[in-house]
């Protein structure tokens, strides 16, 4: 440093001069003093001092090592375990799915059955229906049948004034009428 | 303008500023009298048999140690798992010590041996250094009277401005490091280690007369890198607080040099005094990871 210089220089200068010499000659009493004050100094900061900073530092840093640790254990576990969340959630859903397939599946065979049985139930209905129509329509044909027979021998008696056997004349009767077509009174089941 | 002009209009206003000063107040005479290296002349303070006599020295050594030792121990028995301030201040000194300036520059159990002779050595130089920076009434030569009562001015001193002190330091490390070299390679080979491998004939002569040499030489390089430097930076402090107006007889020129000793003073608290502990500690460690390693 440029100002040491300076200053050794100066101290040399005013050694002529003035004597001070004192700055660079060492002094015995001086160097005894500082190497006994040292030397005390260094026993009792390596009994009492030194080893209890280096405790108290190693034992900070093992608690930090241990807190790493458990951080690290701690964290894998975490991850194993949310490994394991996340696969029985996807078990879970996979179930939900298969449950709603299924039942989707009953459901749309059960709807499939109610439509099939209610077409026949009703197809059922309504041919129950068409024969009562049709035992009916017969049923009226043949009343009006007898009908017409017995004003046409009433009527054939009132003109003729003659009396057939009531067999004979049913039988005449019969036979006329069975000419005549009721079909269109029928309809179309008459014929059946 | 540039950063540059500034400065050097700064300078220029400054050095303008001391030539007005000195011009309008005219000065009252160099002062003869006045010795700025008589503040660090030991005065013997308590007269004790032969040359033990107690003396300003004495007493900043003394202080260092006691202050030393006693905070280093009230903070190692209060240590805490969450450290304070002081405490993490400590321990980051520690840490320096231990792994910066012992394990950087020696084997495992050279410097668990050696570690708390180098930790008290940086400890010691650095509380005398800091010590050194806080003015006390230590300047029995310049006594002020307060209601007739004699006090020792206020100054400031180091022991570690005066040579004894880091030499004696020195002395011990020079000792200790060519200890440890004589056992770990035998006095023979301690010798032969100071020239290196592959180094024969006259060459080998000259280098080990001059490595011998550097060795005794470590002892006034280390003491007086030390001493120089606080010893400097005292003078320093002390003209540039007013020293120099005394000097010169311009006491005007205080107000110009005082800015100057206190941005020296922060200087030479904030940097000079712990990097020469430092150094010190950092030298004398790299002496004895030297003197016990094989491969030179």
């Amino acid at each position: 440093m440029f100002d040491s210089v300076f200053i050794l220089a100066a101290a040399a200068a005013a050694e002529e001069e003035e004597g001070g010499s004192f700055l660079v000659q060492p002094d015995i009493g001086l160097m005894v003093w500082t190497l006994l004050a040292f030397a005390i100094s260094g026993f009792l900061l390596k009994k009492y001092a030194f080893p209890q900073i280096a405790e108290a530092l190693d034992r900070r840093q093992r608690v930090i090592e241990d807190s790493l640790e458990t951080a690290a254990r701690t964290r894998a576990e975490a991850e194993v375990l949310l490994e394991e969340y996340r696969e029985r959630l996807t078990a879970a859903r996979e179930q939900a799915e298969a449950i709603l397939a299924r039942a989707r599946r009953a459901a749309e065979t059960s709807e499939q059955e109610t439509v099939a049985a209610a077409k026949a139930r009703r197809e059922e209905l309504l041919a129950q229906a068409k024969r009562d129509i049709e035992a009916e329509t017969r049923r009226a044909i043949q009343d009006i049948r007898n009908e017409v027979a017995d004003l046409t021998i009433l009527a054939t008696e009132k003109v003729t004034r003659k009396t057939l056997t009531e067999a004979d004349q049913r039988r005449l009767v019969e036979e006329t009428l069975a000419e005549l077509d009721f079909s269109a009174l029928a309809g179309e089941g008459s014929r059946a | 303008m540039s950063r540059r002009a500034k400065i050097f209009t700064g300078l220029g206003l400054y050095l303008a500023g001391i030539v007005v000063l000195v011009l309008l107040t005219g000065s009252a005479g160099k002062n003869e009298e006045f010795q700025p290296q008589n503040e660090f002349k030991l005065e013997p303070w308590v007269d004790l048999p032969g040359p033990f006599d107690i003396n300003k020295a004495v007493v900043y050594v003394i202080a260092a140690a006691v202050l030393t030792v006693f905070a280093m121990i009230y903070i190692a028995r209060r240590m805490q798992d969450r450290p304070n301030r002081v405490q993490t201040l400590v321990e980051t000194v520690y840490t320096v010590m231990r792994d910066n300036i012992t394990r950087n520059n020696m084997d495992a159990t050279m410097a668990a041996r050696w570690f708390p002779f180098i930790a008290t050595l940086f400890l010691f130089i650095w509380i005398s250094n800091l010590i050194g920076y806080i003015p006390l009434p230590t300047n029995t030569e310049h006594p002020v009277h307060i209601f007739g009562l004699e006090i020792p001015a206020l100054a400031i001193y180091a022991a570690t401005a005066n040579l004894s002190v880091p030499l004696v330091l020195a002395l011990v490390v020079f000792i200790a490091y060519t200890v440890e070299g004589l056992r770990a390679k035998g006095p023979i080979g301690y010798l032969k280690a100071l020239v290196p491998k592959g180094v024969t004939g006259g060459m080998a002569v000259f280098i080990f007369v001059l490595e011998l040499i550097s060795n005794v030489l470590r002892l006034i390089s280390l003491s007086v890198r030390l001493f120089a430097n606080i010893l400097a930076g005292h003078l320093i402090i002390l003209f540039m607080a007013g020293g120099i107006a005394v000097l010169m007889g311009i006491a005007a020129i205080g107000f110009l040099t005082l800015p100057l000793g206190v941005i020296l003073f922060i200087f030479e608290v904030g940097l000079v005094a712990t990097l020469q502990a430092f150094i010190f500690a950092t030298l004398a460690s790299i002496y004895f990871g030297g003197a016990v390693a094989h491969d030179h």
